[in-house]
């Protein structure tokens, strides 16, 4: 059975990567802790916005290559980046109709929980990060989600 | 304001659940073979030549920008900077004309007590690539890997001192881990009287800790703190830091003494790889334990070079 929505691979994957390449963007140290995870919102917004598109095989992808710039154990931001897009695409259909403060807020969500896997990888693997900047990111990525979602939508609806 | 299509909204995705199950077993699976059994380093390397465009193309405009404004720096600054090399250079000259002798006297010394601290032998310089890898970890991309031989645990300086040392190889570029990373110490003693201890990161680029000296050791504010050369990982004698502060509360065992890095942390752009000398990097204790039973009152006698001066006509052997 043919589905009339056209499949957006390439908006995706240009997205994706520009989001990687400002993720390890260099930034003066003192705003650097307040860098939203914009490869993990890049992934939620296609997750929701088209799931049948390979939401997840792109959100364990760039969960990969997370791992691979970052340098941390194998699998960790996948993992990650996984289970919270999955999250995602089941909320969707209640996403569309939140209002934008409901909206962000589920995103908030979303990414602490993305970061406290991270979080939780890092202790089972024996280097633990405690330092208290790392949910700092999932506050700042709620509050910018409203305009990235804006400037996605613009992109591909042209 | 932010409108998703309707197209899909009617059916569900089919078999979410279980593409969500494969995919995180998958990263498990990853991340337990990764950490357990370390099969992963070939992937691992293959996976990083890809991603080296994705680096150097995030890099690249921040080194076009230091190109051009060098390119474009006007005659008088390019003069004054002149100036300036030139005299430091002068400075440097007068500072070189004694270290052979004081290097040559050194070399006999460390024989005589077959102390393998190892000595510097070749260098590779390294530039600093413009990517932020991980904010919470103090850590920095270098442009050299293992197709130039660097390797885990590499010393690495800067022109200031030691700036810390290699934590991961990939084919054509390598991590380096700061100095002032929390989770990374350095075998350091104080260069006026030779006291050994361990310097470590606070995860502040501005200082590191000295937190195994004992309230009454004889360490003030302005000591520099060089390498000890004990464990073999970095060349000993090059500069870790000065002492910035001591503070002693009575009520505690050990003082706690913050050293401010030599080494420009937040600003060096090219990194030296050291390459240590090859014999002196065998297991101390089999060098050293011939020498002990050879001459036992003069090793005693001297724990350390540092800490006793010796008279100029030192016996050589």
């Amino acid at each position: 059975m043919m589905r009339d929505e056209p499949v957006r691979r390439l908006p995706m994957a240009l997205s994706a990567l520009v989001a990687l390449a400002l993720s390890v963007l260099p930034l003066p140290a003192t705003i650097d802790a307040f860098r939203p995870d914009f490869l993990v919102l890049v992934v939620f917004y296609w997750s929701i916005e088209s799931p049948r598109a390979g939401g997840l095989a792109l959100a364990f992808l760039a969960g990969l290559s997370l791992d691979v710039i970052r340098g941390v154990v194998l699998g960790q931001h996948a993992l990650a980046l996984t289970l919270m897009a999955a999250w995602a695409t089941h909320l969707r259909l209640r996403l569309r109709v939140f209002s934008l403060l409901s909206q962000s807020l589920t995103i908030f969500a979303l990414l602490t929980g993305y970061q406290f896997i991270l979080f939780w990888v890092d202790g089972a693997t024996g280097n633990p990060v405690t330092a208290f900047s790392r949910w700092l990111a999932p506050v700042i990525g709620g509050l910018i989600w409203p305009v990235l979602a804006g400037a996605l939508s613009r992109l591909h609806d042209r | 304001m932010v409108a998703f299509r309707n197209t899909d909204a009617a059916g569900r995705t089919s078999g979410l659940l279980l593409r969500c199950v494969l995919y995180s077993l998958l990263a498990l699976g990853l991340i337990v073979f990764d950490k357990r059994y370390d099969h992963l380093g070939e992937i691992r390397r293959f996976l990083s030549v890809a991603a080296y465009p994705v680096q150097v193309a995030v890099a690249s405009p921040f080194e076009g920008w230091h190109w051009l404004r060098e390119s474009v720096s006007s005659r008088d600054a390019l003069r004054a900077d002149k100036a300036r090399l030139e005299a430091e250079l002068r400075v440097a000259n007068f500072r070189l004309q004694r270290y052979e002798a004081l290097e040559a006297e050194a070399q006999r010394l460390r024989a005589l007590r077959s102390n393998a601290s190892g000595f510097a032998e070749r260098f590779l310089i390294g530039d600093i690539m413009d990517l932020d890898i991980d904010a919470f970890r103090e850590r920095v991309l270098v442009d050299k890997g293992a197709r130039d031989g660097v390797f885990v645990g590499q010393a690495v300086l800067d022109a200031g001192g030691v700036f810390g040392q290699v934590a991961r190889v990939e084919q054509l570029t390598s991590e380096v881990i700061l100095l002032s990373d929390a989770s990374h110490a350095i075998p350091v003693q104080i260069n006026r009287n030779g006291l050994r201890t361990i310097a470590v990161g606070t995860g502040d680029m501005g200082h590191l800790k000295l937190p195994y000296l004992s309230t009454s050791a004889d360490v003030i504010t302005g000591d520099l703190v060089v390498t000890s050369g004990l464990g073999g990982g970095f060349p000993a004698g090059y500069p870790v830091g000065t002492v910035a502060e001591v503070r002693r509360d009575p009520a505690q065992s050990l003082a706690d003494v913050v050293v401010r890095p030599a080494a420009a942390l937040d600003r060096s752009r090219e990194l030296m790889f050291v390459w240590l000398k090859p014999d002196a990097q065998a297991p101390p204790a089999a060098a050293r334990a011939p020498v002990d039973t050879a001459a036992p009152p003069k090793a005693a006698a001297t724990p350390n070079a540092a800490a006793a001066p010796k008279p100029r006509g030192a016996p050589v052997p």
